[in-house]
């Protein structure tokens, strides 16, 4: 059984805390029990507690595998993008430097490349993702996209995006806002923005400003 | 004062370098069964989380009597299937390599403790008490509980103490969490407990969060407030750091440590001042308004701005959308509760809620977010020095004679209420207190100035703990008691919206551990009182507990365990029986308090507050400074907290791999202005020194936090411990210390400190 | 939930799509690369049939009754230099086989390259030593698995044909002579250990072989996590192949020497049976990583070269992230497959040239950017330098997952 049509991943990076669950939730799935997939990073902790969570996207057309020299990453009809096939990764780290998403780990001592296959043991049954299962701020939810429509009506799922010249359609989505008028993310385009926050200045000086 | 006859167990604030090596903290991480992808479960035990007020359900998995792992329970209605890192990776403190399974006592030995056997070590300890109380009289032995016990073992606790050893001196760790909340919700409601269940929050215009790190200390929360804002709720959060839920929030005040008074003084006055007032509840459901009104009269924008350093526009804002939303949810935790005028503090923020009339109905709704896993049950029967079940006074004859009487004793042989924690060890620091008896309470790692409380601990005559694990404080005890992890026993706990909910036995305690209720049995058997503690189950203790609470404020008589599993909890007040005309509760009890209309056993349908006439009572919130304010010697003011990796004082997340790794060590939290002008950058040891004791720790520069104010999380022990500079400065009604605000000053330290060649992170 | 799993691998199974399957697909209408394969194939194939003649001195030495067997061998030849040089042709393999043979030749860093290959070979190839690292038990299993096949592959392909053959010594009938290539190269007493251990190498093999299948047998049962993604044909079809060859096989000796050789000849079919259809097989399935897998050791030299030599910084938070020649590479071979990751106007010009940590920290900020005005939280001031983006858990396991992971997201 693959996984159910219906449900789908969404990803909204501007609700979470970066507390970590994901991380360690990820750590509990069977495929890769011990070791996390989740990419969770301080975008610039000095500044804000900007945080991203980030899951593999599933790409319709994955330049992980597209790159890969050993046809380890497969992609499943369900488009599902797995993990190497542990026979055949070289570890040549193509797909770790071509990912447009930056999702694929290293493992150098296994000679394996590592990625999220979506809790494929438990999306294959029905069962949501480890990490979106207990992700707090729901930063990472599962679900349909009547639910989300509901749940959130004033956001809108988009799944394709821009880097460069390059679009990418993925199969997880991420959450934008309704009356946005764009229909797909420009990553590029925002590659050299600052980090989003308060300005703590802002208010506990006004005072002393004249 | 007690000599230390055994100087190698004698605990050297953080470098007890034995003690560790033997007792841990180390750090567990996943290996064998629970790593074993190839074995099934047996069990999956529907239960929750042993670590924070929200209570999280999970299942656990459990094998070959270990638990093995996590599975989200997806039913349970509060957090279905969320959980915080603590909850995805609280199994590992079961079956721990540092888990105490056989009795000790204080030994000339390397590690400073022997093994004991356990009758033996109950025989000690009832000796101990039995001497202490015949040679010092009955008050000077004293007992320290716990918040994060199950609510029958909080209720045999404060039974233990005020029948089987008849002193007053019984107080427990809500007195660092919970208290001020406590105290502001009974004198204004007449009741304590968060009016609303969280699912009113959804419904919301406006979330007012004031003092609460929600993404780390109740991150289940978080979802909520989101759900919320996705629906349109503008979110306010009143900090003095940009907590991460802060990040993205509609309007963010960050207030200086220690003005909350003023902020919210200086709302109502805008409020007054632009009308936006429910005249209608004012005047048919409160009392006070007028005089509460002239005090904050002088409370101008300008004075709040100033008083709070919060800018002007950023006051007029929050007063005009919390002033004009049609729904709102005000929310708060310690932030603004851990002061030295606490109280003041909530009634202030309950002024602002009862002024809006947003209070009892959908979506409109007030709430502390409690700290402790059970610290909503454990404050309400019988373990606070004031206090009998049912949420019942110690000093009011009614309700030691109602109390007396399930009990099967005289009321004139309860004692009189006795004093709060903090005060407990003053009193065995001077003396007055010769012995000891603590569960689930780690005060050398918990309580502020703990240099005075390593002080007091090691000046008692006898001094027995109860832990899983060998706590900073249990490192300080004569005797130490083998009891139960959460997993290993069951019962109720009551969570942070006032819902019961059932906690279920996964695995059975190991080696000479048991159960904590059948260890304070023994030693009632041991003084040879065995008389009220003959409980065989968890269950019988409810039972008896149900009727000692019944007809009182926290009335749990009409709960049962199945009720509690049918209904995925009960929400008290459950009375079993209600006079004529009045419904009995719903199944799920009652939901959401002061409903229009609802009746209370106080009110007696004269109004939905807990007061006789039935309304609320606005408090005269009078704005008062921190008891310690900066000066030109302590320039910087010192807050703590906590991080989500952590929880409490650590006897537990410190020996979870996965959650030391990612916050190993406290670190000192300052403003790139404030670095700079000390000649810090990222990464350096600094000294962060108050009047009452040094830390040197790793800071980290981060603007998101106010430039006059360093934050430390105090999660940590021995010379790592952020209470070390605390202020033992207490709220006058509530008694809760002051953590939230001292005098410090900061400078970068020569070399780094002894103990970061010595211990691990963690210890 | 067990009969789920079963479905989700069977169910996924018929519609498996693979990517290389595709690829070889796509591959027919290019012409060149499908030639080019078919003749390597050819001549490989040819090669092989000379040498069978050569060796068995014109067939002299050739059991005819292992005809079968020839030229099942000779099928899988052709159609494993097919699909190598089919393989190779593809963009990323094609600059990887370069790129990895001009390490290993360049110079300054030949003798070293050597030494270092014989110990890869040693470590990575003989000891297994980075499957024991994903787990101990698997790397149990995969030594049992692997030896034993080498083992039969080497008294087998020998005998077969007509390499090697045991001859009586003229004179002296106590005595076994090996003939390799025709040549006598030692003697043996026929009753003496070494010949009872050498008449019964298969037997040995086949008792390794079966441990090993025993053992990833079990692992496939009983493992959730491998439950959840493994393939009929990708992952058992191999096992039961090699189980079926050991056990026919191991059967031939219990005809003959318990049996009288009872069914001696139904038995012997069935093992040709079995070992051509695994020689069939060779090309397409699991198998075929036997042949793919020394690439490991080209990746070995591209890195060591990559490292030392000049390294590609992140044109965004500006620290080094990988060598430039792999950067220039991907940018090389993306363009191949029709990736078009150029940024005009961008001071990065190439996508290729962002670390991973700056991409998914993009990612973020482009999404935010999308909210703004909508949701809280003001663009903060643009700070003098773009920070590095950093794992909130930076362990080994939950954030990088090892020494190397760690310097692609920096060093």
């Amino acid at each position: 059984m693959p996984v159910p049509e219906k449900n789908e991943f969404f990803v909204d990076p501007g609700r979470c805390i970066g507390c970590q669950s994901c991380v360690q939730a990820c750590t509990e799935c069977d495929t890769h029990k011990g070791q996390s997939m989740i990419q969770l990073d301080f975008i610039d902790r000095s500044a804000s507690t900007q945080t991203v969570p980030i899951v593999c996207m599933h790409c319709d057309s994955p330049t992980c595998a597209e790159v890969c020299p050993a046809d380890a990453i497969k992609r499943t009809e369900d488009g599902i993008v797995q993990t190497a096939r542990k026979p055949r990764c070289i570890a040549c780290n193509n797909c770790v430097l071509a990912c447009p998403f930056g999702v694929p780990k290293m493992n150098t001592g296994m000679n394996l490349m590592m990625k999220c296959d979506m809790c494929y043991d438990r999306t294959s049954i029905g069962l949501k993702p480890m990490c979106a299962s207990v992700c707090p701020s729901q930063a990472l939810a599962f679900g349909t996209r009547e639910e989300m429509a509901r749940l959130r009506p004033n956001a809108q799922p988009l799944n394709t995006f821009r880097f460069g010249n390059q679009l990418i359609r993925t199969k997880v989505n991420v959450m934008a806002p309704r009356t946005s008028s764009e229909d797909h993310v420009d990553v590029t385009a925002a590659m050299y923005e600052p980090a989003i926050g308060h300005d703590v200045l802002d208010d506990v000086f006004a005072e002393e400003q004249p | 004062m007690k000599q230390p006859t055994h100087a190698p167990g004698l605990p050297v604030p953080g470098l007890d370098v034995e003690t560790i090596r033997e007792f841990g903290p180390h750090r567990a991480y996943a290996s064998e069964l629970r790593v074993d992808t190839g074995s099934e479960p047996e069990n999956h035990v529907k239960t929750h989380c042993c670590f924070c007020g929200q209570q999280c359900g999970l299942k656990l998995k459990v094998r070959d009597n270990t638990v093995v792992g996590v599975e989200p329970w997806y039913e349970f209605p509060f957090n279905r299937g969320m959980l915080c890192p603590k909850g995805v990776k609280r199994y590992l403190q079961q079956a721990h390599p540092d888990r105490l399974v056989s009795a000790y006592e204080r030994a000339d030995t390397s590690s400073g403790f022997r093994k004991l056997g356990y009758e033996e070590a109950v025989a000690r300890v009832a000796r101990a008490i039995e001497r202490i109380q015949s040679e010092h009289g009955r008050d000077a032995f004293a007992v320290l509980s716990g918040a994060s016990l199950t609510t029958e073992k909080t209720y045999l606790m404060g039974k233990f103490a005020h029948m089987c050893l008849r002193t007053a001196n019984i107080d427990y760790n809500g007195r660092l969490c919970m208290v001020s909340a406590a105290a502001g919700n009974k004198k204004a409601f007449g009741i304590d407990r968060a009016a609303n269940p969280w699912s009113d929050i959804l419904g919301a215009e406006v979330v007012l969060v004031a003092g609460a790190n929600v993404a780390e200390c109740a991150p289940i929360t978080t979802n909520y407030i989101w759900q919320a804002r996705e629906q349109g709720a503008k979110v306010i959060v009143v900090d003095p750091r940009i907590t991460p839920l802060a990040r993205t929030c509609d309007l963010f005040l960050p207030v200086k440590p220690g003005r909350d008074t003023a902020l919210f003084n200086g709302i109502l006055h805008l409020m007054i001042e632009n009308d936006w007032l429910d005249h209608d509840f004012i005047e048919s459901s409160t009392v006070g308004f007028d005089k509460v009104a002239a005090e904050v009269k002088a409370w101008t924008p300008r004075r709040t701005a100033q008083v709070t350093g919060i800018a002007e526009k950023s006051i007029r804002q929050a007063a005009e959308w919390w002033g004009q939303a049609k729904t709102s949810f005000l929310m708060h935790a310690r932030g603004i509760e851990h002061h030295s005028h606490g109280v003041q503090n909530v009634l202030s923020t309950i002024n602002v809620v009862l002024a809006s009339g947003r209070i009892g109905r959908k979506g409109c709704g007030y709430a502390t977010i409690t700290g402790q896993a059970n610290g909503q049950g454990g404050r309400e029967h019988g373990q606070k020095c004031d206090q009998l079940p049912g949420g019942r006074d110690l000093g009011n004859p009614e309700h030691r004679a109602y109390v007396a009487g399930v009990w099967g004793m005289s009321p004139d042989d309860l004692p009189q209420p006795g004093v709060d924690a903090y005060e407990i060890m003053r009193k065995a620091h001077s003396g007055e207190i010769k012995g000891l008896l603590s569960i689930c309470f780690n005060p050398v790692v918990s309580l502020p100035d703990n240099n005075f409380v390593r002080e007091a601990l090691s000046r008692l005559d006898f001094f027995v703990a109860i832990d899983f694990f060998m706590s900073e404080t249990a490192r300080y005890a004569d005797v130490v008691l083998p009891g139960s992890l959460q997993e290993e026993d069951e019962g109720t706990v009551t969570q942070v919206e006032g819902r019961i909910i059932r906690i279920q036995k996964a695995v059975t305690p190991p080696g000479d551990a048991r159960a904590d209720w059948k260890i304070i049995q023994d030693i009632a058997q041991a003084l040879g009182r065995p008389q009220g503690f003959a409980f065989e189950s968890a269950r019988q203790i409810f039972d008896e507990l149900r009727v000692a609470s019944r007809g009182g404020v926290s009335d749990y008589s009409g709960v049962t365990y199945e009720r509690i599993e049918e209904n995925f909890g009960v929400f008290w007040p459950c009375p079993d029986q209600t006079p004529e005309g009045v419904p009995p509760p719903a199944p799920e009890g009652t939901v959401r308090l002061f409903e229009p209309g609802s009746w209370n056993p106080v009110a007696k349908g004269n109004g939905p507050f807990y007061f006789p006439d039935g309304r609320a009572r606005f408090l005269v919130t009078p704005y008062q400074p921190p008891a310690e304010d900066i000066d030109a010697d302590y320039p910087i003011i010192l807050t703590t907290g906590r991080v989500v990796s952590h929880f409490l004082s650590g006897n537990q997340t410190r020996r979870i791999g996965p959650l030391v790794d990612h916050a190993p060590e406290p670190k000192c939290e300052l403003h790139p202005r404030l670095a700079n002008k000390l000649g810090i950058v990222e990464g350096d040891w600094v000294t962060v020194e108050s009047r009452r004791g040094t830390c040197t720790i790793k800071a980290t520069v981060v603007s998101t936090i106010r430039p006059d104010t360093v934050f430390v999380p105090y999660h940590w022990g021995g010379r790592k411990s952020a209470n070390q500079l605390t202020i033992s400065a207490q709220d006058p009604i509530s008694k809760i210390p002051e953590y939230k605000v001292c005098a410090v000053r900061v400078r970068k330290a020569e070399t780094a400190p002894k103990y970061a060649s010595a211990l691990e992170a963690q210890q | 939930m067990g009969k789920g799993r079963e479905e989700a691998r069977l169910g996924g199974e018929q519609h498996q799509h693979s990517l290389a399957e595709a690829r070889d697909v796509k591959a027919w209408r290019m012409r060149p690369e499908v030639f080019q394969a078919v003749a390597r194939g050819a001549v490989v194939t040819a090669l092989l049939g000379v040498s069978i003649l050569v060796g068995s001195r014109s067939l002299a030495h050739f059991d005819a009754a292992l005809v079968a067997y020839t030229f099942s061998i000779l099928f899988a030849t052709f159609g494993l230099t097919y699909r190598y040089s089919m393989w190779l042709s593809r963009p990323p393999t094609a600059l990887y086989w370069r790129r990895g043979w001009q390490a290993f030749f360049k110079k300054g860093w030949r003798l070293r390259n050597a030494l270092f290959w014989v110990r890869r070979i040693g470590e990575d190839v003989l000891a297994n030593r980075f499957i024991i690292k994903r787990d101990r038990l698997r790397g149990l299993t995969h030594l049992l698995i692997m030896w034993g096949c080498i083992l039969a592959v080497a008294i087998t392909f020998p005998l077969v044909f007509g390499w090697l053959h045991f001859r009586p010594v003229p004179g002296d009938l106590s005595l076994y002579e090996a003939m390799v290539f025709g040549f006598p190269a030692f003697r043996f007493p026929h009753d003496s250990a070494v010949a009872f251990f050498l008449f019964h190498g298969l037997v040995w093999a086949s008792f390794l072989v079966l441990g090993g299948v025993a053992l990833a047998v079990r692992r496939r049962m009983r493992d959730e996590g491998a439950a959840a993604v493994q393939r009929f044909a990708e992952d058992f079809m191999p096992l039961l192949l090699l189980f079926a060859v050991s056990l026919t096989g191991l059967m031939l000796t219990a005809s003959y020497t318990w049996m009288k050789g009872y069914g001696f000849t139904f038995i012997a079919i069935l093992h040709a049976i079995t070992v051509i259809a695994t020689f069939l097989w060779l090309p397409f399935g699991k198998f075929f990583h036997i042949f793919q897998r020394p690439a490991q050791l080209g990746v070995g030299f591209y890195k060591d070269v990559g490292r030392s030599e000049a390294l590609a910084r992140c044109r965004r938070c500006g620290h080094e992230f990988t060598s430039q020649m792999h950067a220039e590479d991907l940018i090389e071979v993306e363009r191949a497959l029709g990736y078009r990751y150029e940024i005009p106007g961008s001071p990065a010009e190439h996508y290729q040239w962002i670390c991973p940590p700056c991409r998914r920290a993009s990612f973020a900020l482009a999404q935010s950017l999308l909210w703004r005005g909508t949701r809280g939280g003001e663009r903060l001031a643009e700070p003098a330098a773009i920070a590095m983006p950093v794992h909130v858990n930076s362990c080994l396991g939950e954030g990088p997952l090892g020494s190397e992971d760690q310097e692609n997201f920096h060093p």
